[in-house]
């Protein structure tokens, strides 16, 4: 197909896009680890006032049960810690800060339903299976991020990928290997080694429909199982949802029993009630 | 949810669960409230002339045919979801605690 982009065209056409608020790419460089100048940056994520205001709905909604009302950025780091509140303004810059573009058939609600029940799926699954959550969080919230540069710079060639996979119904990744000849695995991993991301969050972005291939150890069979969870439990409330296929070596190596993966359904359920709020 | 309903003694069954304390005339407790009613209690009862219980009344019971429904949609939904994956081994833990999830939820 003459009209079938490279990844490199794409990753160059990629740098036209907007990008995350400068404080999300600043919150993401310190997930490495390291000394942040917690103040300093509660201060800049306030200063943005669709973020701050989103997050602190979700700082406020029955699954934190405060006793009073959070009222500022400061107040919620004080009250939730600065970690839960990184995460909470990661997945409202990322939100508001990466629209969809136009692309026929492409639903950026379901998309996002989607991403934000992977991340509370990762995360909840990391504190059952004793692995960091906070990266997890993020690598759920970003593990489609692919498929949105894929919708703005390409949105003709998206739209077909999903009206094609809507009429043979079938996986979406799947057409989109035929039709770009590579996937929302390998942009996402593109963009987010752009961005300086740590080294496992790529990893667990460019592996999740093939955690066999990923780092000995790292978080892709995480997110893998995430993804899965989230549409099982009919987040996208889309008729078409379809739970992709599971590597069963990679579920059966997660250990999780009967009783932990219950545990697991219910938590999820319940974060993404809340963090659904950070949707608008 | 139950709400409560006074009874008169002689409709009162074994089994039925005590919504309040059963008093004598001086205010002495004779049954604890919560206390699931056996014959010999109500035989106690009668003896000394307590003529009305309070008990837990079940709420109205939903229509089986109404659950039986609402489990096949919900079971289908989930199916719909697996269409492609529902007898992979890899698929088979979630898909049946989802569909254990989705049905607990009903109730």
């Amino acid at each position: 197909m003459s009209e079938q982009p490279t990844l490199r065209d794409m990753l160059a056409r990629i740098q036209r896009l907007p990008a995350l608020p400068a404080v999300a790419l600043e919150l993401l460089n310190t997930l490495s680890g390291g000394d942040p100048d917690v103040a300093s940056l509660a201060r800049r994520i306030a200063q943005d006032q669709a973020i701050a205001a989103r997050v602190l709905r979700v700082a406020n909604s029955p699954f934190y049960g405060l006793q009073s009302r959070v009222g500022s950025i400061h107040d919620a780091v004080v009250v939730l810690g600065f970690s839960a509140v990184r995460s909470l303004v990661l997945a409202a810059a990322v939100v508001t800060g990466l629209p969809g573009g136009h692309c026929a058939g492409f639903d950026p609600s379901r998309f996002w339903r989607h991403v934000m029940g992977t991340a509370v799926a990762a995360q909840s699954l990391a504190q059952r299976l004793g692995r960091p959550p906070e990266s997890l969080f993020v690598a759920g919230l970003l593990h489609d991020i692919g498929r949105l540069a894929m919708v703005s710079v390409y949105p003709e060639l998206f739209a077909r990928a999903l009206t094609i996979a809507c009429e043979r119904d079938c996986s979406l990744r799947d057409v989109e290997l035929e039709i770009f000849g590579f996937d929302h695995t390998a942009v996402g991993a593109a963009l987010t080694r752009r961005w300086n991301l740590p080294e496992e969050i790529i990893d667990a972005l460019a592996y999740h429909h093939q955690p066999e291939l990923g780092a000995p150890g790292g978080l892709a069979p995480i997110v893998h199982y995430a993804d899965a969870i989230s549409k099982a439990l009919d987040f996208e409330e889309a008729e078409d949802t379809l739970v992709p296929r599971l590597h069963p070596a990679t579920i059966d190596a997660l250990g999780l029993d009967w009783q932990g993966l219950s545990a697991v359904l219910a938590d999820t359920q319940t974060r993404f009630e809340s963090y659904r709020l950070l949707l608008g | 949810m139950s709400e409560t309903r006074t009874l008169p003694l002689a409709e009162a069954l074994p089994g039925m669960l005590l919504a309040a304390p059963v008093l004598d005339a001086g205010g002495n407790v004779l049954l604890p409230a919560a206390l699931a009613i056996t014959e010999s209690h109500l035989e106690s009862l009668r003896r000394r002339g307590i003529a009305t219980l309070t008990i837990s009344a079940p709420a109205e019971p939903v229509e089986p045919v109404d659950i039986a429904r609402k489990r096949e949609e919900v079971r289908a939904r989930v199916m719909h979801i697996f269409r492609h994956t529902v007898d992979d081994p890899g698929s088979q833990a979630l898909l049946h605690a989802v569909l254990a999830f989705r049905q607990e939820q009903l109730k």
